[in-house]
């Protein structure tokens, strides 16, 4: 049925997807360094605000008291690998999440679909938020220190790592899909930002502090012990009882999360905006 | 044909939430349901290289027709046909080979030059470099705009940024561009430029479907104008059609050297009475003739001058809009 037209651009290769993901972020770059002062400061209280929870855990061991079976080290290793998750995916791709809510306000939200790609791939796009690097920086520079302060990990160690890490990325991309998601229907709600962070807090400390049925629920339901308790835990070492679960947890976490991305997508492509 | 549209219907359910306080917050617990009819059912075809006017008032269907045909929304139910697609069904194939400019929302970034815009529209059609460049190369000087694309939008002025939307739109060679509104609030002179702009790539075979409210665009540009209201197609033929729509009716100012006569007759209709001996009538001329006209005023006053126009095209707009069709007698009010 198609021919006899021009020629059409576009590809639909992972590479090609990948630059076009760059040509985004360099364009998102330019867009802050406009106002170079103000990159710079959001950068710093970005940083700031994500050390108040470590800071507090500095105290907490400071003054005597202590979360059982772990050393502040460890605690502190933990909350800088939740800090480096969400440094690589909030200006990576969390940026879905406002950029979808902003533009589903606005009545922008069109011009991604009017664009011969993903709608999802398209927010990714145009989401990318360098002021979020503060929290990449912050998750580097914790991670580091706590490391220091602990015996080194083997190879075998890291190479766990490094996958069970991967994970935890998966997860984000998950929530950021689901808060999406919720910002189309859901217009112009920016609390969804903090139902996330109240929900994703959790992984921020050992999962054995917590009751047994909250346990279960943040390994094999909601995985939000992936955001830093479990990589922490397999760098150290010291696996956290039913880890492959909460791999396979994440990976369906995923999958729901785009069927509900779909469906949203959906209602709004029907319902007229 | 390029576009096909038959029957197309969009129906979608909206909420009340009232106007008084009240309301509003017993909204918050139950909502009153209201369904819209947006499109009732539209059909018409395109030829390829057509400059179509798509005119109707606020809330006639317009946007919601224009969304569907650009597989933003899916509709109810009918069928669309645009080179072989369907617009929500192959959204991403299709999408490709169309360009959109919409004069309220921007597709360029506010904060940096809209040579960046450009390049990251580059990457997202994957458009070759030396083809890139051509067309960059050709439309920005079509438009006069070399140099401004490398100044922050922000700083452009609403004309500049409209030639740089309709760079953004082109730069990846599509074969139909819709245009929404793509001449309001510029100024005589950018108005000029950018239909010289649209004429000019229709000439090279782009096809183009343009809505708007100003008349100018259908004038200069158009060859034929559909026009819909209250979800249905009121009007679908060329421009000299839609002039001759009130052929009967004539715009007529008359001075007479006496006071007026009575005016209060059979197919004539004060438009606007001027002083006591001049007058601006609409005067229906199936239903009186000019003869006769004239010879009513002549014996019951004396004419001293007179002037006869064909009706503004502003006036068959107005008609069509209020929703009387001569030509089926059906009137479309609520």
């Amino acid at each position: 049925m198609v021919s006899g037209h021009k020629e059409v651009y576009g590809g639909g290769s992972m590479i090609e997807a990948i630059r076009i993901h760059f040509q985004g972020i360099k364009t998102a770059l330019a867009v802050r360094m406009a106002y170079r002062a103000d990159f710079f400061i959001s950068t710093f209280i970005m940083l700031l605000v994500e050390f108040m929870t470590p800071l507090v855990t500095y105290l907490i061991y400071r003054n005597g008291a202590s979360l059982p079976g772990w050393s502040m080290y460890e605690v502190l290793l933990i909350q800088g690998i939740f800090l480096l998750s969400r440094g690589i995916a909030f200006p990576f791709f969390f940026g879905i999440v406002w950029n979808t809510i902003d533009r589903v306000r606005e009545g922008t939200f069109d011009l991604l679909l009017i664009k011969p790609r993903s709608v999802l791939h398209m927010a990714i796009i145009t989401g990318f938020d360098s002021e979020d690097i503060g929290k990449l920086l912050g998750g580097l520079v914790l991670f580091t220190a706590a490391l220091l302060n602990l015996p080194f990990p083997g190879i075998s160690e890291w190479l766990k790592f490094i996958a069970i890490f991967f994970v935890s990325l998966v997860v984000m991309f998950g929530f950021a899909i689901i808060l999406a998601g919720l910002g189309i229907v859901w217009v112009g709600n920016y609390r969804v930002y903090e139902i996330f962070f109240s929900i994703s807090n959790f992984g921020m400390y050992p999962a054995s502090i917590f009751s047994k049925l909250f346990q279960t629920i943040i390994t094999s339901v909601l995985p939000i012990s992936m955001l830093g308790f479990v990589p922490a835990s397999v760098l150290l070492g010291k696996p956290a009882e039913g880890t492959i679960h909460s791999v396979l947890t994440s990976f369906v976490f995923l999958f729901a999360s785009l069927l509900f991305w779909k469906t949203m997508l959906a209602r709004y492509t029907s319902s007229g905006g | 044909m390029i576009i096909n549209v038959e029957n197309l219907t969009k129906t979608y359910t909206s909420y009340e939430r009232g106007n008084t306080f009240k309301e509003a917050f017993l909204s918050l617990f139950a909502r009153k349901m209201k369904t819209v009819e947006a499109v009732k059912g539209i059909s018409f075809s395109i030829k390829k290289g057509e400059l179509v006017g798509f005119l109707g008032p606020n809330g006639a269907g317009k946007s919601t027709t224009l969304k569907i045909l650009t597989g933003i929304l899916f509709p109810t139910s009918g069928k669309v046909d645009i080179m072989g697609y369907t617009p929500w069904k192959d959204r991403k194939k299709y999408v490709a080979h169309i360009g959109a400019v919409f004069g309220q929302k921007s597709q360029l970034l506010w904060d940096i030059p809209p040579i960046d815009a450009f390049y990251l529209n580059k990457a997202i059609y994957s458009i070759p470099d030396k083809i890139f460049n051509e067309k960059l190369a050709s439309m920005t000087e079509l438009l006069s705009v070399q140099e401004l694309i490398k100044k922050p939008t922000r700083l452009l002025s609403l004309g500049e940024r409209m030639k740089c939307e309709f760079i953004m739109a082109m730069l990846h060679n599509p074969e139909i561009v819709f245009l929404d509104e793509p001449t309001i609030g510029l100024d005589v002179i950018a108005k000029d430029k950018i239909r010289e702009f649209i004429l000019e790539m229709n000439s090279q075979g782009v096809t183009f479907i343009l809505t708007t409210h100003d008349l100018g665009d259908i004038e200069r540009l158009t060859e034929r104008v559909i026009v819909i209201n209250h979800g249905e197609t009121v009007f679908d033929n060329s421009i000299d059609a839609l002039r001759s729509h009130l052929g009967t009716k004539k715009a007529v100012s008359i001075t007479t050297s006496g006071p007026l006569p009575i005016l209060d007759i059979p197919g004539v209709e004060v438009k606007n009475r001027l002083s006591e001996y001049s007058a601006e009538l609409e005067l229906d001329v199936s239903l009186m003739e000019l003869n006769r006209f004239i010879d009513y005023i002549n014996r019951n006053s004396t004419l001293s001058d007179m002037s006869l126009q064909e009706l503004p095209i502003e006036e068959v707009i107005k008609d069509l809009y209020s929703g009387t069709d001569k030509n089926t007698g059906i009137t479309y009010s609520d």
